[in-house]
């Protein structure tokens, strides 16, 4: 409890030197960070006297909030994006730290029972067939979607601007925050965003587009090889959550 | 020599060193006492805790987020923030977009599976990827092989291998703080020599890998990165100068007294039971060359600073300071020639002028 205190008291000092630096994300990510504290002591506070009240459960399962929005991007994703997806166009606050045992517990389910869930959330295979870290992808994906090559991080970061330009152009009232979402995405893409004005989704698109023209045959045959050699190497499990570090040796590429 | 070395230490494993004690090297050349205990692998920090001169940093927590999360952010989408600073400043072709992360071979093969991108990056040029991402280097140093981590090394410009280093310190209107700038490329400059010495084990030409190192920071206080280009050739060279001289540390040693030690006597816990007392006294027989900049480099900053300012030496002022009051002996001394209570000695008349000077505008600012 002290600990907690005193970091709860750093935490808000620390706050105002940030707002008083105009470090606006950073006072956020800061506010955010105070507010688990708080929360934390409330539930501290309240564990020493009262029974701990019973989290409120959801509307929507994460798992499935989660897969709504990698549906939405159609491609492997981090969780980083998946929150943003999930806040921009669905107003949900996820939070990064709900993911940590998703991916564990979506293994264990389906070792123990494969294939009773309509889908998984699954890891990507990198190309040496091992889970690449940080990313999340969907079971009933086409193979070649779930694994990647040298070229894939920039073939599906540009296949989900496209994708969330397409959904955000679909809205009769563009939710604000995915604006901002398209914009940041924009901006690292060439001619997609003028400086720092918001993002026209079909200029994006079009930009993102243009760009993919350039990788897409390179990233497809390689996507193809990897996922052949998945399909031919590792048993449905590992082709889902990837093969355990010592597996991945086999038929590497180099 | 090495008998010697491993006597001066103790009957401890050496200490390897990390990206910014090497960097530290170049920080201070001139401080024998940093050189020896560097090169017998000496434990600077449990040393300076035990003579009651803990060094004062630690990041802060705070400051350790703040990293992390810009280091991410420069990195997140498959580096898709650095392709744009890369594409800006160093005209990176469209099609060079490819990414590996080599941790994820899992730790314990970081280093030889690095070797192999590597290698196969020289050798084959244009089907390389472009970025590679938890690459994990090594360096020899005085027998020692430290493990080196760059944030980044980006290759493909130009057919070169650009090592890329990811601070979080801000650049307000095309400026940053100066030390921190020169820290940076300190510490990246350590990273180029790893990589230049990776390529030329494997036969290729270590100079392919570029001088020039691509520092990222954020810009403005707002968290959109901005990259610049910095020639780290000064650094090598001071870099390759110490190192090559911590191979050679035989004439500082041989200056030593007989029988000295900076052993610390660890009990099976690996405290230090010999007395405070005579590991510095042992600590004090080595001549330190102190100047603030250690402050923000070397474990034995406290001890040293103490030290200087007991002695009255001008070393604590800086070197800048230290270089322009040469001759002068100790701050004493450069007071009493400024206040005119000293006569200078030959050679001393300039300064003695100039110290004259500086205390005449003071008085009459403050009078
Ligand atoms: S702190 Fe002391 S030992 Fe370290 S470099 Fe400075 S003078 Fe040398």
């Amino acid at each position: 409890m002290d600990a907690l205190e005193r970091r709860i008291a750093d935490l808000r000092a620390e706050v105002r030197r940030a707002v008083k630096a105009r470090e606006h994300s950073l006072a956020r990510s800061l506010r955010g960070e105070l507010r688990r504290m708080e929360h934390e002591w409330d539930r501290a506070v309240g564990a020493e006297e009262l029974p701990a009240p019973e989290p409120e459960a959801p509307l929507l399962p994460i798992r499935e909030q989660v897969h709504q929005a990698l549906a939405l991007l159609g491609v492997p994703a981090a969780p980083k994006l998946i929150v943003a997806v999930n806040d921009a166009f669905f107003s949900r606050a996820l939070r990064g730290s709900q993911f940590t045992s998703l991916r564990r517990d979506e293994e264990r389910s389906f070792r123990s029972d494969p294939y009773a869930r309509p889908y998984y959330l699954c890891s990507a295979l990198t190309d040496r067939l091992s889970p690449a870290r940080g990313l999340l992808a969907v079971s009933t994906w086409a193979p070649e979607l779930r694994v990647l090559g040298p070229l894939s991080p920039r073939v599906d970061f540009l296949t989900s601007a496209v994708r969330v330009a397409e959904h955000l152009a679909r809205l009769p009232e563009p939710p604000p925050g995915a604006v901002r979402l398209l914009t940041r995405m924009a901006q690292n893409i060439p001619g997609a965003a003028e400086g720092f004005a918001p993002a026209d989704p079909v200029t994006a698109i079009r930009a993102a587009r243009a760009e993919l023209e350039v990788h897409r045959a390179a990233d497809a045959a390689q996507r193809a090889e990897v996922a052949a050699r998945a399909g031919r190497l590792l048993p449905d499990v590992e082709r889902l959550f990837g093969a355990a570090a010592l597996g991945a040796l086999r038929g590497a590429a180099c | 020599m090495r008998g010697r070395l491993d006597e001066l230490r103790g009957p401890v494993p050496p200490r390897a060193h990390d990206a910014r004690a090497i960097a530290a090297l170049a920080a201070n050349p001139g401080c024998a006492r940093r050189a020896v205990l560097d090169a017998a692998g000496v434990d600077k920090d449990l040393t300076a805790r035990h003579v009651g001169f803990p060094a004062p940093f630690g990041q802060s927590q705070f400051a350790i987020t703040r990293g992390n999360v810009f280091e991410a952010l420069v990195k997140e989408n498959g580096c898709a923030e650095l392709l744009r600073l890369l594409r800006e400043l160093l005209g990176l072709p469209i099609a060079q977009v490819g990414y590996q992360d080599v941790e994820s071979v899992g730790s314990h093969l970081r280093h030889s599976h690095t070797r192999a991108l590597i290698d196969r990056a020289a050798r084959e040029g244009d089907d390389a990827a472009v970025f590679y991402d938890h690459p994990l280097l090594s360096l020899r140093i005085a027998g020692q092989t430290s493990y080196l981590e760059p944030d980044v090394v980006a290759f493909q410009v130009g057919g070169r291998f650009h090592i890329v280093e990811i601070k979080s310190f801000a650049v307000i209107d095309g400026q940053a703080e100066p030390e921190k700038v020169a820290a940076a490329a300190r510490q990246a400059a350590v990273y180029v020599l790893a990589l230049r010495a990776l390529l030329a084990d494997l036969g290729h030409d270590p100079e392919r890998v570029s001088h020039d190192v691509v520092l990222v920071c954020p810009e403005n206080f707002a968290n959109r990165p901005v990259a610049t280009l910095v020639d780290v050739r000064r650094q090598l060279a001071v870099l390759r100068r110490q190192l090559d001289r911590m191979t050679r540390v035989d004439h500082l040693v041989e200056e030593l007294p007989p029988g000295i030690t900076f052993d610390l006597a660890p009990d099976s816990e690996g405290t230090p039971t010999r007395p405070a007392r005579e590991v510095a006294g042992a600590l004090r027989q080595v001549p330190a060359r102190y100047a603030p900049d250690c402050l923000s480099t070397c474990d034995m900053c406290m001890f040293c600073r103490d030290e200087a300012r007991c002695g009255g030496s001008t070393d604590q002022l800086g070197r800048q300071v230290r270089d322009q009051l040469g001759g002068v002996l100790g701050v004493d001394e450069a007071l009493a020639l400024a206040e005119g209570a000293a006569e200078p000695a030959e050679g001393q008349e300039e300064i003695a002028q100039l110290l004259r000077l500086a205390h005449r505008l003071r008085e009459e600012c403050l009078g």
